[in-house]
């Protein structure tokens, strides 16, 4: 039987501060490669999940292992294997972008001849290549933003841990860095937090949702929605119909409901197969459609469904 | 890749970062120009008043200066690391705490090293014109190394307890002035506390070097202060996972 090695596996894991549960019973299992998106409002105990899989907190209580070593026994060995960008670039504002990353490269153990030429590769990956002499402190938010994600690449982690990669950056940026973390995940697992629907929506494969240190929500955006009844619809438009046909478009089998929104529009509700049997449906009663479209399921309905849910 | 530094690897590392830092911001070059001027004062006075070719009362002073001017470096070290996110950077690094503390320490001490040598002036004039021991002037300038050392340590571990450079500043001082008190308080306080006193002062501590008398005592005291405060250090980092 082949065994999928799980990149992260907590068990129950928690971490307390003062009394108060910033993250609760947290059990859940990231498979290698991919992006993964950490999603809920502030305060849910995302950073503080992040910082637990980094090492740089222990949990209170429950274990995690990441690559397959435990954050508390071993954690050398998962340090070395994660890329961590916390939410504020950790920059020495008096360091230029090249001095900074040999810094990093030499502390997370890159070799001394391979290491020049790993910095290098990494700026070119992070779209920095000729800022080596700039100093840290003249960035602008965007590109202190780019130097953070370099210093969590210059080792070549198997495992990125980005929390709030694209927050305070301008929309060219945003789409940028976005593009960015899709390439990395091709080769490596993408864990990156948000609070913004947008962000989970444009680039994670797999939402873990989180409100007030529980797990509440996980799976692919539409699997949420399916489980929460907030799956997709189907916007049905037709040529001069004044007629209303909800009747006969609630009885097609695939149809689970119906709504008119318009003197000849429809929004509908059914299974995967909506879009062919509607076109069928007008081509064989003889009407012309104007158009059909499948509207995804919105992370944000999801979203307050599970977070309502949870409450 | 999965590589880690070695325990040596990474402290060297974590010290060149740490005084590229120093020299690059001016904390560094403020505080070596302070102790210069101050410390030519004292050597200016030194001479004036024994008429003698020794730096022997300009070795205590000089250690006092120390305790209120190396404050200034010791307590960026990693209090303005925690304020600037840089330690989260630093604590998730595959390196032990303890190559972070001996680099950091290690960093303050070359600075350290850098303002003795520094004052190569001062006995430079004394040979000019008399005709000091250079044995009294070696073991004087190894008090203040030994001096330096425990400082350096203290700075750091009141630097791993403060969120703000300034808090952990005072606090160093804090954790030093008694040391300096004890000195003066031999005088006035009642007999029987005179040598318990003695024993926590870090001036009593160097008379032996100051006078050409190495005593390995005084040195091995320097010495557990210093490695006391390292472990204090050690532990405190350690702890931040847990706090």
């Amino acid at each position: 039987m082949l065994v999928e090695l799980a990149m992260i596996e907590t068990r129950e894991l928690t971490r307390r501060f003062g009394g108060v549960d910033a993250v609760e019973g947290l059990t859940m299992s990231v498979r290698d490669r991919g992006v993964v998106g950490f999603l809920g409002p502030n305060g849910a105990g995302k950073t503080t999940t992040m910082r637990m899989l980094t090492g740089f907190l222990a949990p209170t209580s429950g274990s995690a292992r990441v690559a397959g070593f435990d954050v508390t026994d071993q954690p050398l060995e998962v340090k070395a294997r994660v890329g961590y960008l916390p939410e504020t670039p950790p920059l020495y504002p008096d360091l230029t972008v090249g001095e900074f990353l040999l810094f990093v490269a030499e502390l997370r153990g890159v070799g001394r001849s391979i290491r020049a030429a790993r910095v290098g590769r990494t700026l070119e990956q992070v779209g920095l290549r000729g800022w080596e002499k700039r100093r840290l402190g003249g960035l602008s938010k965007g590109y202190r933003q780019r130097v953070g994600l370099a210093q969590a690449l210059v080792h070549d982690p198997a495992l990125l841990v980005l929390d709030e990669p694209t927050s305070g950056l301008d929309p060219a940026q945003v789409v940028g860095v976005r593009e960015l973390i899709r390439g990395l995940a091709e080769e490596r697992t993408v864990v990156l937090s948000t609070h913004v629907l947008a962000e989970v929506e444009a680039s994670c494969e797999r939402v873990l949702l989180l409100h007030r240190g529980r797990l509440v929500g996980d799976g692919t955006v539409d699997e949420l929605a399916e489980r929460t009844g907030t799956g997709g619809r189907v916007e049905l438009s037709l040529d001069d119909e004044t007629e209303d046909l909800r009747g006969p478009l609630a009885a097609l089998p695939e149809v689970d409901q119906v709504e008119r929104t318009g003197p000849s529009s429809y929004r509908l509700r059914g299974g995967t197969s909506l879009e062919p049997a509607l076109a069928a449906w007008a081509v064989g009663t003889g009407r012309r459609v104007r158009c059909v479209v499948r509207r995804p399921a919105s992370l944000e309905a999801v979203f307050l469904a599970l977070v309502g849910e949870g409450t | 890749m999965t590589g880690r530094p070695s325990t040596v690897g990474a402290a060297w590392a974590v010290l060149r970062n740490d005084l590229r830092v120093l020299f690059l911001a001016p904390a560094g070059w403020v505080f070596l120009t302070v102790c210069l001027f101050l410390a030519g004062l004292m050597f200016v006075g030194a001479v004036a008043e024994t008429g003698e070719a020794s730096l022997r009362p300009a070795i205590p002073q000089l250690a006092v200066t120390l305790l209120f001017t190396l404050p200034l470096i010791t307590m960026r070290q990693l209090a303005e690391e925690a304020r600037t996110g840089t330690l989260e950077l630093l604590l998730t690094a595959p390196v032990r705490v303890e190559a972070l503390v001996l680099g950091k320490w290690a960093a303050s001490m070359v600075l350290c090293l850098g303002l003795l040598a520094a004052t190569a002036p001062f006995p430079a004039v004394l040979f000019l014109y008399g005709a000091p021991d250079p044995g009294v002037l070696a073991t004087g300038y190894l008090g203040l190394f030994a001096c330096c050392a425990a400082f350096c340590a203290a700075g750091l571990f009141a630097s791993s307890l403060a969120r703000d450079p300034t808090v952990a500043g005072a606090l160093s001082v804090l954790l030093l002035l008694p040391s300096w008190l004890a000195t003066a308080a031999v005088d006035w306080m009642p007999a029987s506390f005179a040598p318990a006193l003695r024993r926590v002062s870090f001036v009593e501590h160097l008379h032996g070097a100051a006078t050409g008398v190495l005593d390995s005592g005084e040195l091995a005291w320097f010495a557990s202060v210093t490695v006391g405060f390292l472990l204090l250090a050690r532990a405190s980092l350690a702890l931040r996972r847990w706090r």
